[in-house]
């Protein structure tokens, strides 16, 4: 039971010529325990997505490995890689292309049990489709409509109650409210938080939304051109980020209170992300890193404990929470 | 006299499920130096009001019914089309969502800013070129000599918001229209364009309606907000009045269904529900649907935008703090 649901050690993934690569994750280690939500953030190309990709078997690694339950993900075949897939289920962000618009409801929650067969005996099926729907705030009657028929709250609902369908261990969600309305976005974000807490489900949250991950993680980890450059539980990320790209993060999100406008000290990054597939040499992020030295350019420093929180681990070299010092 | 005047707008477009009211008669002013945003959620209404300002609203299927746009005194909807462009064309500007879908591809960045000065000040050649790069510079962007002659493609999402910005003041117009310009960027841009939009406001002095659906980016920027929900306007307030007593059932479930990233949020409270069908609305207040104060008056009879105190108004039977 202390072994975690997820082990992720080493794992990149490089696409094009080997000459030189882009490199969308590159020598990525991370763990997901049994019901623990994991946030993962980063800005548009930080790989958050080729990562997602390569966990759910979308994508073969380049390199490392990543195990679900001990089975190595890359290489199940067979019985093993069924297994896996049912373990492991996804919520995708936009619930207008997720759903195929032809399919009633009963059969789209349905069809993971086709592939599946032995999770439910179809005798039980109508029955779970009724309490699925209903878990996921729906109603049972609306089993008989079609994608078309739902708002995007309920169409998200709608994917959440099809990915729940084999009962797994452990779900990603990739962007699940970004699509969605505040209002709306808050009743998915409260479901994903019940149906957590009452089925014991592990989550890897995606999002670029900071409040939102802030609000759902157990922990966070943040990505940088392809590298996890730091990592911990939540309280300790938005508390006191030791990374100054983690720090320039937190400090670019606009807060919903005015009286606090121009009171908070916004670090401004400067330059554009640089491309993934001739990342700096040493720190990836020197070249908009207002600490670098010529010690950043030449070692890449190691996601390691830093300071005085062992939980907290943070690649630079220079890592300290804002406000300790400045110069 | 305020700079812009909207006085009881309404826009109508022709579906498959008949006429639907995209604008039901909203009611609003703008001051010089002011930033006003209209916050709302998808359909609210907030780009129908942009577009009926501008004079963008596709006729057909699209119609406007009734109403007034003041703007320095001149009634824009009585204008003939040809005057009302040019007077729009120079001293309201436009800042859509989507930068690399408002840029031309096949011509450089430098050529497509230079067009305002070409078509609206007769400028050519050097005097053209020069301004250009004045812009450019003046909006952020490096090296700006040689980058006016790149292409829109040539530029990173944050960069090409900021030749919008660009083009946009170029004419120092009284009026800046943005229309989610920040929508679309990663958090650090986002925040990079939040603060040019607020150095380009207070150097101009012309006032300015920010379209949004963030809260956090109207916390920053705005004075004074309006907001919007099913083509109506429900609240208007000062920023600081808005966050701090909203008075809306609508406006306080907006504020309180968002997390935040700087405190710990307590459990979310959403709104229930979704917003109505367009086609469909529920009778009387368009909000009793999802509201927790709804009573028989609600259904019979729709509340007006009222005035509730000194520069605030409620459309709302039962308006106050949430009980």
């Amino acid at each position: 039971m202390n072994q975690p649901l997820l082990k992720v050690e080493n794992l990149s993934k490089h696409f094009g010529d080997a000459g030189a690569p882009v490199r969308a994750v590159d020598g990525v280690s991370f763990e997901i325990a049994r019901g623990e939500t994991l946030g993962l953030v980063g800005e548009s190309g930080c790989g958050k997505t080729s990562l997602v990709r390569t966990l759910l078997r979308l994508n073969a690694p380049t390199a490392g490995t990543a195990e679900l339950d001990g089975a190595d993900i890359a290489h199940a075949r067979g019985r093993a890689l069924r297994d896996m897939r049912r373990k492991m289920q996804v919520v995708f962000q936009d619930p207008y292309q997720s759903l195929n618009p032809r399919m009633r409801v009963d059969r789209l929650i349905a069809e993971p049990w086709a592939l599946h067969p032995d999770v439910l005996p179809r005798a039980q099926r109508p029955a779970e489709i009724a309490r699925l729907l209903v878990a996921v705030g729906l109603r049972p009657e609306h089993a008989l409509r079609y994608p078309g028929e739902f708002s995007g709250g309920q169409r998200q609902r709608l994917g959440i109650a099809r990915a729940l369908a084999l009962n797994p261990a452990l779900l990603v969600c990739d962007e699940p409210v970004s699509a969605l309305d505040v209002s709306v976005q808050a009743q998915v974000i409260n479901l994903l938080a019940t149906l957590r807490r009452e089925r014991n489900l592990a989550m890897l949250f995606v999002a670029h939304d900071l409040a939102v991950v802030r609000h759902v993680s157990d922990r966070v980890m943040v990505m940088y051109l392809g590298k996890i450059i730091e990592s911990g539980p939540t309280q300790a990320i938005f508390n006191r980020a030791s990374h100054p790209y983690t720090q320039a993060l937190l400090s670019a999100v606009p807060t919903p209170d005015p009286t606090q406008r121009g009171r908070r000290k916004r670090i401004v990054l400067q330059g554009d992300l640089p491309s993934p597939s001739n990342p700096p040499s040493g720190c990836r992020f020197r070249t908009r890193c207002w600490k670098a030295t010529e010690l950043c350019a030449r070692e890449a420093p190691e996601l390691m404990a830093r300071g005085n929180d062992p939980t907290l681990l943070t690649a630079c070299h220079y890592a300290e929470p804002i406000g300790v010092s400045t110069n | 006299m305020s700079l812009l005047d909207i006085r009881d707008l309404a826009v109508s477009f022709g579906t498959e499920a008949g006429r639907i009211q995209a604008l039901a008669g909203v009611s609003f002013s703008l001051e010089r130096g002011e930033v006003l945003a209209l916050l709302g959620e998808s359909g609210s209404g907030k780009s129908v009001t942009a577009a009926a300002i501008m004079d963008l609203v596709p006729n057909p299927p699209g119609a406007v019914d009734r109403g007034a746009i003041i703007f320095d005194g001149i009634d824009l909807l009585a204008l003939p089309p040809r005057q009302r462009r040019d007077l729009c064309g120079a001293r309201i500007a436009l800042i859509f969502q989507d930068a690399l879908a408002s840029l031309n591809p096949v011509y450089s960045v430098g050529w497509q800013i230079g067009e305002m000065f070409r078509i609206h000040q007769k400028k050519t050649g050097a005097e053209v070129q020069a301004a250009v790069i004045d812009l450019l510079e003046a909006v952020g962007i490096p090296d700006a000599a040689r980058r006016a002659d790149q292409y829109p493609h040539q530029f990173s999402g944050g960069m090409r918001q900021r030749i919008m910005i660009a083009m946009a003041v170029a004419l120092s117009p009284d009026i800046i229209i943005a229309d989610e310009p920040t929508t679309a960027l990663d958090v650090t841009i986002q925040a990079q364009i939040v603060d040019l939009l607020a150095t380009v406001r207070q150097r101009s002095g012309a006032g300015m309606i920010f379209i949004t659906h963030d809260l956090g980016v109207v916390a920053e920027l705005a004075d004074r907000v309006a907001v919007m929900y099913a083509g109506r306007i429900v609240e208007t307030a000062s920023v600081f009045e808005l966050f701090a007593t909203p008075q809306h059932p609508y406006s306080q479930g907006l504020l309180a269904s968002q997390p935040r990233v700087d405190v710990e949020t307590p459990d979310l409270v959403p709104i229930p529900g979704s917003a109505p069908n367009p086609a469909a609305l529920p009778s009387g207040c368009a909000f009793r649907t999802r509201c927790p104060r709804a009573q028989d008056l609600c259904a019979e009879v729709e509340p007006l935008l009222a005035v509730a105190g000194q520069g605030r108004q409620v459309a709302c039977h039962f308006p106050g703090a949430f009980a």
